[in-house]
């Protein structure tokens, strides 16, 4: 029964390990001063799996970074925004995870969280549908959405089977 | 229970009309806490006037509800015995306990937004008797409010505001109901919009008036008692991460207050220090 759950836990352990967002660069409206700055720094830290954070308060660019393994949303990136009264614009993102969905309508997974995007093709970017059931490195854009939203669609410009 | 009702009076005793933390040093300004930050404010405030000096330390402590809605409560102690006019813009000896709301927040670009707050909240007489003809009232609590609106970015800074304090009357005393309010600009040079590891600094140019009304002293109405100024200077604003210095000076534009009722007031002067304590808390997912 030991080694029986032993195996599944093995099993289990490589696919939140290769699911999971890498880096973060959030494009963020709003913030004039260094306390803004600031706030957005201790907010981001605060988040576990978020190893370094810095913030360009000249071109309001948020970049994240984060450990191996990690389980962070984007839910949690835009909400540390929101909380200090700031707009979060266009994310881009490099994250591992699965593609699932159809050959029309693949779909990427982050399955360390709960992210799901619908993968639509920058200019000459390769087709997703090369990759369904595998598990990939994409780099993309998700764009702008409301507060408390995430985005449903992330516009990739790379896309590479996983290590 | 007298440590619940204690805590529960000192909370709701308190409010501020001025600027807090990262803002102007004597004007209405807009900025809110974030969502579970506590803002700590302690300063230096002085009047001289030809009848003395008023010197108030102030200490302020704030609390951000939601992105939009912070609570502060402002603790003073006043020295000095100058007979100088009611003043609300300026810290004097009143406790105070303020709400104050970002109802417009509208951001437009990298390092710009536009946003308007509105503050409602409670004056209370502190222990400390007031001097001058101010001293001979008996006080109650009076209720204030104020709105500021204005433009925030990375260089130009502009907001304007006003302000109305409102007092009962009490055993035939009755303090003068103030209107209050300010215009101020801000503007940081280019070498001085640096990263978040550098000392940020602001230069401000602050504009602010006040027209107090009758005092009223044993059921009658203190002669030449309304007075009317305006005040302008230099402030200068140094921010390094979480801490902000905030000092100003100003003198009179234009004053019409009667100098046997209250001297000539001369200067203002404010040295502001503030700690501000971001929540890093994040959400499970």
């Amino acid at each position: 029964m030991k080694t029986a759950l032993f195996v599944s836990l093995l099993a289990l352990f490589p696919l939140a390990a290769n699911a999971e967002y890498e880096k973060v660069d959030m494009t963020v409206f709003g913030m004039d001063c260094a306390p803004c700055a600031h706030a957005i720094h201790v907010s981001m830290k605060g988040i576990t799996g978020v190893d370094n954070v810095d913030v360009d308060l000249n071109t309001g660019l948020v970049s994240i970074q984060l450990t191996p393994g990690n389980v962070a949303t984007m839910h949690q990136f835009n909400e540390a925004v929101e909380r200090n009264g700031f707009t979060h614009k266009d994310a881009k993102i490099v994250a591992k995870g699965r593609i699932t969905g159809t050959a029309s309508a693949p779909v990427l997974e982050v399955t360390g969280t709960e992210d799901k995007y619908a993968l639509a093709a920058s200019a000459g970017a390769p087709n997703a549908a090369s990759f369904l059931g595998k598990t990939v490195t994409v780099t993309g854009v998700l764009p702008q959405v409301a507060k408390g939203k995430i985005p449903d669609a992330l516009r990739y410009a790379a896309i590479t089977e996983a290590q | 229970m007298k440590i619940c009702f204690a805590f529960a009076a000192a909370f709701l005793l308190c409010a501020t009309a001025r600027a807090s933390d990262h803002g102007p040093v004597f004007s209405y300004a807009t900025p809110v806490n974030s969502q579970g930050e506590f803002s700590f404010d302690s300063g230096v405030f002085g009047r001289y006037g030809s009848t003395g000096t008023q010197l108030s330390t102030g200490s302020q402590i704030g609390y951000g509800i939601t992105p939009q809605l912070t609570f502060t409560a402002f603790v003073p102690a006043t020295f000095g015995s100058g007979s100088l006019p009611e003043t609300r813009i300026f810290p004097g000896g009143e406790w105070s306990a303020a709400a104050s709301w970002r109802f417009l927040h509208s951001v437009t670009q990298v390092g710009k937004r536009i946003e308007a707050t509105g503050t409602a909240g409670l004056v209370v007489p502190g222990p400390q008797t007031d001097s001058g003809i101010l001293g001979q009232l008996a006080r109650a609590p009076g209720l204030t409010s104020n709105m500021a609106a204005g433009v925030a970015s990375r260089s130009h800074y502009f907001w304007i505001g006003g302000g109305y304090t409102w007092f009962p009357e009490r055993n035939g005393s009755r303090r003068p109901d103030t209107v209050s309010w300010s215009t101020v600009y801000g503007y940081r040079p280019p070498k001085l919009r640096r990263g978040l590891d550098q000392w940020d600094y602001r230069g401000l140019l602050e504009l602010t008036g006040e027209h107090t009304g009758d005092v009223r002293v044993h059921n009658a109405l203190v002669p030449d008692s309304r007075s009317t100024s305006l005040w302008l200077g230099p402030a200068v604003l140094a921010i390094f991460k979480d801490v902000a210095i905030e000092a100003g000076v100003q003198g009179p534009l234009h004053r019409d207050v009667s100098t046997s009722v209250y001297g000539r007031e001369i200067v203002r002067f404010a040295l502001n220090f503030s700690y501000l304590k971001y929540s890093s808390r994040a959400s499970a997912h």
